[in-house]
């Protein structure tokens, strides 16, 4: 098993790249060897990763987000289902290249920042920490998809408004299309991360008794949150336009990635999965 | 003009073609030879009369008219092809370079670029495919085409069909009314939720009107400074809505897109009529495209939040630019109209094989027959229908492989055929 583990682990990001090639190729040159193969092989990808999560479940007996690179793989995965129910839902493959890249590069440094050994922790057996490890990497995965559909929205209205029309221009999905797939994804990671901050807090409480609130990841996490759903609100209330909304979806994912990556590693004690 | 010699290669198609196109003929000779679907019909029907034509099919649009012919006899099918559908009308086509001739698979693979959108005066516009389907439809509910043309035209349907499916020599607009349309299609999520407002009504106004109609806009609505241009655009779009002009403020504010291309020497909407429409209009977005010359918007309302405004360079740009995309589209769509040629001519040679082989199995058949009778006197009569069985099954077994190899046309051409005839001597038969 552990052989298979390791062939995945390297075999993953290798795939993704491909795949991200290949819907690249597709978008750029629409050409007939991506148009036959793209699909399947993300298919074929997509089944490879969820095998590799049960099986890391199985091999460590714990959830497949006890270190870091298992939650990047995690998150990666939930990007990949995500982006595929979007491709099956709008049966369009032309943001594939943009939001598929997202889903290679966490693999990607899923598998630069793999332990040999994860350490076997009780709290992936508490039903509620699972609850809010879970809830965070479907927030994540979100605001990694809403950030994709935010740099496209960008990309093409700056294309439109500059009368300057190039690659994006009659391929991507019409603006509004765009700003509908963002939203929804924002608001599915605001849920999501909602989740996540509720059921973290309860089972923080019950573990450290209020010492948990001084943790920065913790309050760094509630600020983005914060964050989020105050571009929510504004949209809602139609201050903001999707221009602006896309713009805040690219800051909340930074935020979002110095949450998940350098907060964890040199800033909290709790959050480090040491 | 036409070249006498005969085609000695039963694997080319022997069609002749007789066309005029936009490239050899000014519009006042072009119309003279535009025919109507009851004059081609009838066209058809008297060339199909003639002792010289085996088959025959027309493709009559505003830019070309074309006669497609499988001859009898080649030299008197020209003649009366060219003397009936061209002449008749237009004597003065005589003259040099006004019309063009081509045989066999020339023929044909102009057909095919014709279908693609290859030979159009707008590269790869998409209304000549449905011509030619309808050309083929024609031709085979009168009978004027038959096996050949039948299959040539569907074939050149099939090819047209895939070069607008998988390339993109048919993509992009390449006239104001459909870049307009594009650009409002990269924008809002479906067309005919949108909301047009209009700001004239001449010639460009009827043409933005009719592309965005045709496009599926959800509503149309008019305005103009003279009223009777206003009631003549009513007359030819009665779907759409008209108002005075001086509500044109007001009418924008509920619309998702305005053109204007008005003569106005002053800009009809200014910058602060766009911020005021836009304030009330919350999120949703405006696409203003102006077609005036003089602007008729002011152009610095191109800053506000979501107004994408588009003037006659910008529009002409973004023509300019897919010109070019389905220009470097020409050979993908070459490589496909090939593989497309080479079906046809496949199945050609197969059809011109076919005699043959049935020739063949039938000389041999014989052969077999005469043989097996006269041998039978030496066998005893309980083995005669083994003897006869096993006659059969070797000689078809014999003639399986060189069957297959004369239709498989992957090697065929005539050589094969005429060694088949003299090796067997079948002409003898």
């Amino acid at each position: 098993m552990d052989l298979v583990l390791r062939i995945a682990v390297v075999l993953l990001p290798l795939l993704y790249v491909l795949v991200a090639v290949g819907y690249g190729w597709l978008f750029f040159a629409d050409h007939k060897v991506p148009r036959k193969t793209a699909r399947p092989l993300f298919h074929a990808t997509l089944a490879l990763h969820l095998g590799y999560l049960i099986l890391l479940g199985i091999r460590w007996q714990q959830f497949p987000y006890a270190t870091v690179s298992q939650a990047l793989s995690a998150t990666a995965f939930a990007v990949a289902v995500v982006y595929a129910f979007v491709e099956w839902h709008g049966k369009s493959s032309s943001t594939g290249f943009l939001i598929l890249s997202i889903a290679g590069l966490f693999e990607v440094l899923s598998s630069l920042l793999r332990t040999p050994n994860p350490p076997y922790r009780e709290i992936f057996h508490n039903p509620l920490f699972s609850t809010h490890a879970g809830f965070g990497l479907l927030g994540y995965a979100a605001f990694a998809v809403a950030a994709g559909y935010g740099f496209l929205f960008l990309r093409l209205y700056h294309e439109i408004k500059r009368r300057r029309p190039s690659v994006f221009f009659g391929k991507l999905p019409p603006l509004e299309v765009l700003e509908r797939m963002m939203v929804g994804a924002l608001v599915t990671g605001f849920i999501a991360l909602a989740g996540a901050v509720v059921s973290g807090a309860v089972w923080a409480e019950q573990v450290f008794e209020g010492a948990w609130l001084s943790d920065p990841k913790i309050l760094f996490t509630i600020a983005t949150w914060g964050f989020y759903g105050l571009a929510l609100t504004l949209r809602r209330l139609r201050q903001w336009h999707g221009r602006q909304t896309a713009m805040a979806s690219l800051a909340g994912f930074g935020a979002v990635l110095f949450s998940l990556i350098a907060v964890n590693f040199f800033l909290t004690d709790l959050h480090g999965f040491h | 003009m036409l070249d006498s010699r005969r085609d000695t290669d039963v694997s080319l198609p022997r069609v002749l073609l007789i066309g005029v196109d936009h490239r050899c003929a000014p519009i006042d000779l072009r119309e003279k030879i535009a025919y109507s679907e009851d004059e081609g019909n009838e066209l058809l029907r008297s060339l199909r009369a003639s002792h010289d034509i085996a088959e025959a099919a027309l493709v009559s649009t505003c830019n070309r008219t074309e006669i497609y012919l499988l001859p009898h006899r080649e030299a008197e099918a020209y003649r009366t092809g060219f003397e009936r559908v061209f002449l008749q009308r237009a004597p003065e086509i005589e003259g040099e370079g006004r019309f063009y001739v081509k045989r066999g698979h020339e023929a044909v693979q102009h057909l095919f670029e014709v279908a693609s959108g290859l030979q159009s005066m707008v590269l790869g516009e998409p209304e000549i495919l449905g011509q030619v389907r309808r050309a083929a439809q024609t031709a085979e509910e009168i009978e004027a085409s038959g096996t050949v043309l039948r299959r040539l035209m569907r074939g050149a349907v099939a090819a047209g069909g895939k070069a607008r499916n998988d390339t993109s020599i048919g993509s992009g607009a390449i006239s104001f009314g459909y870049a307009i349309v594009d650009l409002a299609r990269s924008i809002f999520r479906r067309l005919d939720t949108c909301s047009v407002l209009l700001l004239g009504a001449g010639e460009t106004a009827r043409l933005v009107a009719r592309n965005l109609l045709e496009r599926g806009a959800r509503e149309l609505v008019v305005a103009n400074r003279g009223s009777q241009r206003l009631e003549e655009f009513q007359q030819l779009f009665p779907q759409s809505r008209t108002i005075a002009f001086e509500d044109r403020h007001r009418a924008l504010a509920n619309s998702d897109l305005v053109v204007a291309c008005t003569a106005a020497d002053q800009p009809v909407l200014s910058r602060a009529d766009f911020k005021d429409a836009m304030s009330s209009r919350k999120a949703r977005p405006l696409l203003a495209a102006d077609l005036g010359v003089p602007r008729n918007f002011d152009p610095a309302a191109g800053d506000l939040e979501n107004l994408f405004l588009q003037d006659v360079d910008s529009l002409e740009q973004l023509i300019a630019q897919n010109l070019r995309k389905r220009r470097d589209e020409i050979p993908r769509v070459h490589e496909i109209l090939d593989r497309e040629l080479e079906i046809f001519t496949s199945w050609y040679r197969g059809l011109a094989a076919e005699p043959v082989v049935t020739q063949l199995q039938k000389h041999i058949e014989q052969l077999r027959q005469r043989e097996v009778a006269y041998s039978k006197r030496n066998f005893p009569a309980e083995t005669h229908a083994d003897l006869d069985r096993l006659t059969r099954a070797l000689v078809r077994k014999i003639l399986h492989h060189p069957s297959t190899h004369l239709r498989s046309n992957n090697s065929l051409d005539y050589r094969y055929l005429e060694a088949v005839r003299q090796l067997f001597r079948l002409d003898e038969d």
